[in-house]
């Protein structure tokens, strides 16, 4: 009797500190690993197979990924000035667009821009960016404000790898809208 | 303009003579009059430093430095080199003079990567005055401020202190040594220089108190002969002020408060549990033994006795330790690989804390994909280096335990994978970039799929619902469980927003008639059904 005792004690005693688990720096254990490890490898897991050890990798070279839109005005100051004049917004000026332009600038632009345009964002308020534009003081079209998203510009960088090309069209037609309004 | 510009420089000429023979003090006297003075005749003749300073921010800073290039050239002392007019046109409509021939405006476009600047009309003649001005003034004025600020000694002291003292000496409670906070109340500085510098020889001297100093410890002092009185006077200065508190951790403690799930803890619950059963016993025993009192069989039996030796408080107590063991066991399988509160060390100090706290930048900033994909991406270092670029060192407020040497190292640790050049402001050529080995924190097992894209755009579930306050934490770590009851917590209690939906209108009518609400949560969508996640 006294022994059952003793080892139920002893028993819950040895669950009570194995369940501890104090290393919060390593994760926790794992019970037969083979279903929680994927198989195949995962997006950004280490691949021996390709050279740089990477499982993501750049699309090849002369190769457009399915649902891509290849953009050919180069990074440069003539590509500026030909998407300035040349390049023109495929989308329909619409509630439904410039609803997701300003979801897309809200996340994307604002940090700097600012919520109307004016230059005035967060990282610009705590002296992070300085010398934010406001958009009534250039002269930006439709093209320019694109080609800028795309390539970036001077100290801006480029916001191609964040949005997909129709939202790069959708904020275009924001900035756009904002641009409107301070110039009123 | 130009005779005055000339008894300008003759001005500061002689002062800089006279400066040498003084003290720091007057010296710190005189720059402040010397800017005061200029600061009133630029009001009069000139430019508005202020107002320039402001302007310059706002339309010249995105690619001009004053002491350094950016995107364009460095612009302190401009002035000197080009003619005024001449800028005064420039910076109003560059590529238009350009285009007009102007040999000088030619060279600089030339000179500058052939990168146009950009013209700025909006600016009137006297907005560009103060704007030159202010590139003019900056030296005076970092001067004054410089001598008008706190003390960089003891930021040096710092230093010093960390790399010779801290071996053996804490500011606060012993160590090897003693406590070192505010040493210079209880002995004098130049004896402590002294004894910094060879507490060997002072001792050797016959100095009573570096006799009664060195009997604090069996352990002599290491001499510290290297250290000059420049670097001792700094040191002390820190020893005297101390660390001054860090602030950043206090807001985060209220914010996580929130966060804590509401119910008794585990502790408590198993606490009344044994109170419970010692109660049941002891009344138990307290019954049986008044019984054998009463009934006369054996007068002397205590109640401890009974306790021990009653044999259905014996078989009670082995049933309740079953069942305690029972429930530890449980506890202790349900656990397994749950990494709420997991926080590993990252290769790089990256604090969300700064970046999507104090900065506010959206989650889905950098976490881009999130919006579009299965996977809440990484962010690729070109996203990281969207801003810093032009910010390549840390200004915030500090945390933890790191100087601003330490993160700007870690900053650094960022140019070295993507082979940016800091100095000249661009990537080194043919420099082989190395990816950054960020340790995932959250991971599904693989028998659970997860979508983000799901809940990040088409539920508009908040990033925080999971990942918990991740604006307050320097440190990412683990907030939730990740477990499927968990998972299944919320399906069952999110309700689903039908209005924004037009093309599955059918189907939600049909759905709310079937369950007869208003209202359909997830889980009446079919967010319970197995296959949705395993599969």
């Amino acid at each position: 009797m006294k022994n059952i005792l003793k080892i139920t004690i002893a028993l819950a005693f040895l669950f009570t500190l194995s369940s501890c688990w104090l290393d919060k720096t390593k994760p926790n254990y794992q019970y037969m690993p083979d279903m929680y490890k994927s198989v195949g490898y995962d997006t950004y897991s280490v691949n021996p197979n390709f050279g740089d050890g990477r499982t993501s990798q750049p699309p090849v070279e002369g190769t457009i990924s399915r649902g891509k839109v290849p953009y050919d005005y180069p990074n440069t100051q003539e590509g500026y000035d030909a998407a300035l004049l040349n390049l023109k917004n495929p989308l329909e000026v619409n509630e439904a667009n410039l609803e997701n332009g300003k979801a897309m600038y809200t996340i994307y632009c604002i940090s700097c821009h600012g919520a109307s345009g004016a230059g005035d964002g967060e990282l610009v308020k705590r002296d992070k960016f300085l010398g934010v534009p406001n958009y009534k003081d250039r002269p930006i079209t439709e093209g320019s404000i694109y080609h800028v998203i795309m390539h970036g510009r001077n100290l801006m960088g480029s916001h191609s790898g964040q949005l997909t090309a129709k939202e790069r069209w959708q904020v275009t037609m924001y900035v756009q809208q904002l641009r409107n309004e301070l110039l009123k | 303009m130009k005779i005055l510009y000339q008894t300008r420089k003759k001005i500061s000429f002689l002062n800089m003579k006279s400066v040498k023979q003084h003290s720091p003090l007057s010296r710190l006297v005189t720059t402040g009059l010397v800017f005061l003075f200029f600061f009133s005749l630029n009001l009069s003749a000139q430019g508005d430093p202020a107002n320039g300073e402001k302007l310059f921010k706002s339309v010249c800073a995105a690619c001009h430095k004053l002491d350094a290039k950016l995107v364009g050239p460095a612009l302190l002392g401009i002035t000197d080199k080009r003619d005024q007019d001449w800028l005064i046109a420039w910076i109003k409509d560059s590529p238009g003079m350009i285009k007009s021939g102007d040999k000088l405006a030619i060279q600089v476009f030339e000179e500058n990567n052939k990168l146009p600047m950009t013209a700025n009309p909006q600016l009137s003649d006297q907005d560009i005055k103060d704007i030159l001005e202010y590139t003019k003034g900056k030296p005076v004025e970092a001067v004054a401020a410089v001598a008008t600020e706190a003390d960089p000694g003891v930021e040096r002291g710092k230093q010093i202190f960390k790399t010779n003292c801290a071996a053996c000496h804490k500011m606060e409670g012993k160590l090897i040594g003693p406590p070192l906070l505010k040493i210079g109340d209880k002995y004098e500085d130049a004896w402590l220089k002294l004894w910094i510098k060879d507490n060997a020889a002072l001792v050797a001297s016959g100095d009573k108190l570096a006799k009664i100093a060195a009997e604090y410890s069996p352990i002599a002092m290491t001499p510290f002969r290297q250290l000059t009185d420049q670097d001792l006077d700094d040191l002390l200065k820190y020893m005297a002020v101390g660390d001054v508190a860090p602030v950043a951790a206090s807001a985060s403690a209220a914010d996580q408060e929130i966060f804590n799930k509401p119910g008794i803890g585990v502790l408590p619950t198993l606490a009344i549990t044994i109170g419970a059963l010692l109660l049941l016993s002891l009344i138990i025993a307290a019954v049986t033994n008044r019984k054998a009192v009463e009934d006369d069989e054996e007068s002397g039996v205590s109640v401890l006795k009974t306790l021990i030796f009653n044999p259905f408080l014996r078989f009670l107590f082995i049933i309740f330790s079953i069942l305690l063991g029972a429930w530890f066991l449980f506890g202790w399988l349900m656990q397994i690989d749950v990494n709420e509160g997991y926080q590993p060390i990252q290769p790089i100090v990256f604090s969300h804390a700064v970046h999507a706290g104090d900065n506010k930048i959206d989650c889905q900033y950098c976490h881009s994909s999130a919006k579009h994909s299965k996977t809440s991406g990484i962010p690729t270092a070109n996203v990281c280096m969207n801003c810093h670029k032009s910010i390549s060192e840390y200004k915030g407020e500090l945390f933890g335990n790191y100087t601003k040497e330490d993160l700007d190292k870690e900053i650094q640790k960022l140019y070295d994978a993507v082979g940016w050049d800091k100095v000249n402001v661009k990537y080194i050529e043919g420099y082989e970039q190395k990816p950054i080995e960020w340790v995932r924190i959250h991971n599904l097992a693989d028998f659970a799929y997860y979508n983000h894209a799901q809940h990040v755009t088409v539920a508009g579930v908040a990033c925080q619902t999971c990942h918990g306050p991740v604006e307050t934490m320097h440190d990412m770590k683990q907030f939730s469980p990740l477990t499927m009851g968990w998972c299944i917590d919320c399906h069952r209690a999110t309700e689903v927003d039908l209005t924004k939906n037009g093309y599955y209108k059918n189907i939600h009518d049909q759905l709310s008639k079937k369950y007869g609400v208003e209202k359909v949560t997830a889980a009446q969508m079919g967010g319970l059904e197995c296959a949705k996640c395993h599969y």
